[in-house]
This record gives C-alpha cells, sequence and structure tokens, in this order.
C-alpha cells in the first residue's frame, strides 16, 4: 500500500493529466448540456462586450483614416455624379440632334462622338471614336445637322482623323442657295467662325445673306450639306472677296455624324485621270 | 518560491485575455499566434510538470470560458502545460543562462507543436480539410509563435529567469 501512495507521489503529474484531461473530455462531450451552454453563453457575452469596448477604443485611434476613406469615397461619388450628369448633358444634346435632324436620313450616317481636338492657329484636327470597324473610311464627310464639319483623313480600327473646314489644308466647294454661285470654301487662320469663299468672279450675284451648302463638285462631300452664311462680300476687279460665317461651332462640338456617302469613284476618276478608258460593253462573238 | 504563484496566476489571466481579445485578431492563413501557449510552458520550465499542467487547465479553462471552446482550450492547456514539464530547470540547479534558454525554447515549441495538432485535429476554424489544415495550423501557428517567443523571452521573461 504505501509503495502504492509512493508511486501516485511520484507521478501526480501524471494523475494530474489524466484527471484534467478526462474533464476536458467530458466539458468537450457536454457541451450541449444546458448548465454548460449558460455558463458558454456567459462567456461569449462577455467576450462581445470586452470586444465592444475595445473597438470603440481602436475606433477612437482609426477615426482619422475613417475621415480619409470618407472623403476619398465622397470624391469617388462626386466624380460619378460628375460623369453622369456630363452623360445626360451629352445624351440631351444627342437627342436634340436626331430631333433636328428629320430632314437626313439619320439611320444611315454614322454617329460619332469627338473624343479629342487640337486646335491652334494653322493646323486644326479633330479625333472621333468611330472607325473602319464601325464602317468609317476615308474621304467621307462629317457634319452635324447644323453643318459640315470636316472630312475624314484617317482611319483606325475604332478611331478616325477628322480635318475641320478650320484648317488651312481643307477645301470644299460649295453653293449658295439663292444665286446658286459656285466656289470654293477655305479658311486662312485666326477667327474660327471665318471663312473664306474663293474664286467667285467679280460679276457674280451673290449678296450677304446668302446660304451656302456644298455642292455636287465636292470630291468628298454629298451636295446640300449646309455650311455657313454669307456676311461680306467685298470684290476687286476680277475675283470677289467673301467671308463666311461658319454654322458649326467647334468650341462645344461634342457629337458628329459620319455620312457614309461618298463622291462617285467613276466621276472622281473621270476627273483626276486624262487617260481614262471607256469600258464599253462588248457584244459577244458568235452566234 | 510560494510569492512566485500569485504572479504567475496573475499573468496568465492577463495573458489569457491579451491572447483572445488582442492576439487572435492577427490572423495568418487562419492559424493564430499562441501567446498563452509560450507563457504556460515558461511556467511548466519554471514550476515544474506539475504546476504547469495545473496552470495549463487552469488557464486553458479560462481562455475556453471567453473563447466558448470550454473543454478543448482546457485540454490543450493540460497538454501543453504537461509536455512543457518535461524540460522543467529545478531551482536549485545550477544551469547556466544558456541552457535555461534553450530548454524554454525547447518546451515551448513542444508545447506550441502539441497544441496546434490537437486543436487541429479536433477544430475546424478554416472549414478546410484535415490534411491542408494540420501542415497549416502547425507550420504557421508554430512559426508565428516561436517569434513571440524569442521576442517575450529578450524583453521580459529573461529578467523573471534570472529572479
Amino acid at each position: 500500500m504505501l509503495s502504492f501512495f509512493r508511486f501516485l507521489a511520484r507521478h501526480t503529474a501524471y494523475l494530474f493529466l489524466l484527471l484534467y484531461c478526462s474533464i476536458s473530455v467530458l466539458l468537450m462531450q457536454l457541451q450541449r448540456k444546458e448548465t454548460l451552454e449558460a455558463i458558454r453563453s456567459r462567456g461569449l457575452s462577455v467576450n462581445a462586450s470586452v470586444a465592444e469596448q475595445m473597438s470603440a477604443v481602436s475606433d477612437l485611434f482609426s477615426l482619422k483614416q475613417y475621415n480619409e476613406h470618407l472623403l476619398l469615397q465622397n470624391a469617388r461619388l462626386f466624380s460619378t455624379v460628375v460623369h453622369q450628369g456630363q452623360a445626360i448633358r451629352d445624351s440631351r444634346n444627342l437627342n436634340a440632334m436626331v430631333a433636328k435632324d428629320s430632314a437626313h436620313a439619320y439611320n444611315r450616317f454614322i454617329v460619332a462622338r469627338v473624343v479629342d481636338r487640337r486646335f491652334s492657329h494653322t493646323d486644326n484636327t479633330i479625333i472621333i471614336n468611330a472607325g473602319w470597324r464601325r464602317g468609317v473610311e476615308k474621304d467621307m464627310a462629317v457634319l452635324t445637322p447644323d453643318g459640315l464639319v470636316g472630312r475624314v483623313t484617317k482611319v483606325t480600327e475604332n478611331y478616325a482623323k477628322v480635318m475641320p473646314v478650320i484648317n488651312k489644308s481643307f477645301k470644299v466647294s460649295v453653293v449658295s442657295d439663292s444665286s446658286s454661285t459656285y466656289g470654293v470654301l477655305s479658311w486662312n487662320g485666326g477667327n474660327e467662325t471665318l471663312a473664306h469663299m474663293e474664286n467667285v468672279p467679280a460679276s457674280s450675284r451673290l449678296k450677304a445673306g446668302e446660304h451656302l451648302a456644298t455642292s455636287d463638285h465636292s470630291t468628298f462631300a454629298v451636295r446640300g450639306i449646309p455650311v455657313g452664311k454669307i456676311v461680306r462680300v467685298s470684290g476687286n476687279k476680277l475675283f470677289s472677296d467673301i467671308d463666311v460665317r461658319l454654322y458649326i461651332d467647334y468650341s462645344s462640338l461634342t457629337y458628329v455624324l459620319v455620312s457614309p456617302e461618298k463622291a462617285s469613284p467613276e466621276k472622281l476618276e473621270i476627273m483626276y485621270n486624262e487617260e481614262v478608258k471607256p469600258k464599253i460593253p462588248q457584244k459577244p462573238f458568235g452566234r | 518560491m510560494l510569492k512566485k504563484y500569485p504572479f504567475y496566476t496573475v499573468s496568465l489571466i492577463v495573458l489569457a485575455i491579451v491572447q483572445q481579445f488582442v492576439v487572435s485578431k492577427l490572423v495568418i492563413f487562419g492559424a493564430t499566434p499562441d501567446i498563452l501557449a509560450v507563457f504556460i510552458a515558461f511556467t511548466s520550465v519554471m514550476l515544474g510538470q506539475r504546476t504547469g499542467t495545473n496552470y495549463g487547465f487552469a488557464a486553458g479553462l479560462f481562455l475556453g470560458f471567453l473563447s466558448g471552446n470550454i473543454g478543448l482550450s482546457a485540454l490543450v492547456g493540460t497538454v501543453e502545460g504537461f509536455l512543457a514539464g518535461y524540460y522543467h530547470v529545478p531551482e536549485e540547479s545550477y544551469a547556466t543562462t544558456v541552457k535555461k534558454r534553450r530548454m524554454f525554447y525547447f518546451a515551448s515549441a513542444t508545447a506550441l507543436v502539441a497544441g496546434n495538432l490537437l486543436f487541429a485535429l479536433l477544430i475546424n476554424p478554416m472549414a478546410v480539410p484535415l490534411y491542408f489544415r494540420i501542415p497549416s495550423l502547425l507550420v504557421i501557428g508554430t512559426l508565428s509563435s516561436m517569434v513571440l517567443t524569442v521576442l517575450m523571452y529578450q524583453l521580459v521573461l529573461k529578467k523573471l529567469q534570472k529572479d
């Protein structure tokens, strides 16, 4: 018996281990029992309340960061509001353009948005977000219901470069509505609303106030696209000096239409190529 | 010697609270460092296997009361205290500081491996398969706790060991 107690005294750690492990396993098994469940619930409520207090304390330290986060969020929301407002305005403009364009077969035109513009005294260009993927080709006319904007000079997959009327290299054949006087419209730089009509003989009956539109002589635009209004006619011995106020306000140009109709290739061929061989259908030989 | 018991008791209660409300928030791939296991190991090394087992059980019970896993925490604490007790350095021994430190590190590593293994086997906090859970908890849990072990020893426990 004595040796048994000695053994126990020597191995109390094992006994404690056995005892505590048994209690622990018992507690694990009895976790669903009401009493233990109540103890666990009490423990969890203590845990939750302490965690809440600690969270409140840590919130105090994180207020600055939280404010910065709110400011950033506010900035993001404000940016969204601004962009959406812009989109609504664009949509209104587009709707107005569509409504105004009842005379034109709107559906045939390709609608594009001006995504970039480079305006200077000499070389103005516009970039629109429609390229060959949407059917835009080089030398197509670009317009709005108000009038002619320019011509397509370069096309990529999704974008096109437009040479506007207010470019020194731009020229278009125009005709006046009342006197049917033909001439060439060009821009010499300076005021972006004023262009000039050239090659008009001094003997013409052209008067201020007449409206100009593209003519059949144009190499890229179909006839009848409004261009501008004559504001001043002054002449010398041979040719008249004519100022034209353009209909397009380039400073607020947002949406444009690209006209898929181009001048007839046959007409261009015969105009620029002197050695055009007529393609006469030949009668078949034999019976 | 007797004066040390209240100190260890209070320390274990405080560390259980710190473990539950602070350290347990440092979750690394589902595993958290175990500051309480480190101190249980220290207690066992300093006060012996039997006392370490007692403290381990009590500390585990208290932590379980806070966390909701009373049985499991008590079991883990008991096993940790018991296993760490094998590295006990008696007060009357003339062990060098280096030896004491080495024994404490061994005790901590043993307790942490055993505790994490038990925990991984008996509970599934990450809801992942066992073959992933055990290595993950064992490796990450033990390594992160060993970092704490070294820090705690160098900053605090070294001074306590000398006293």
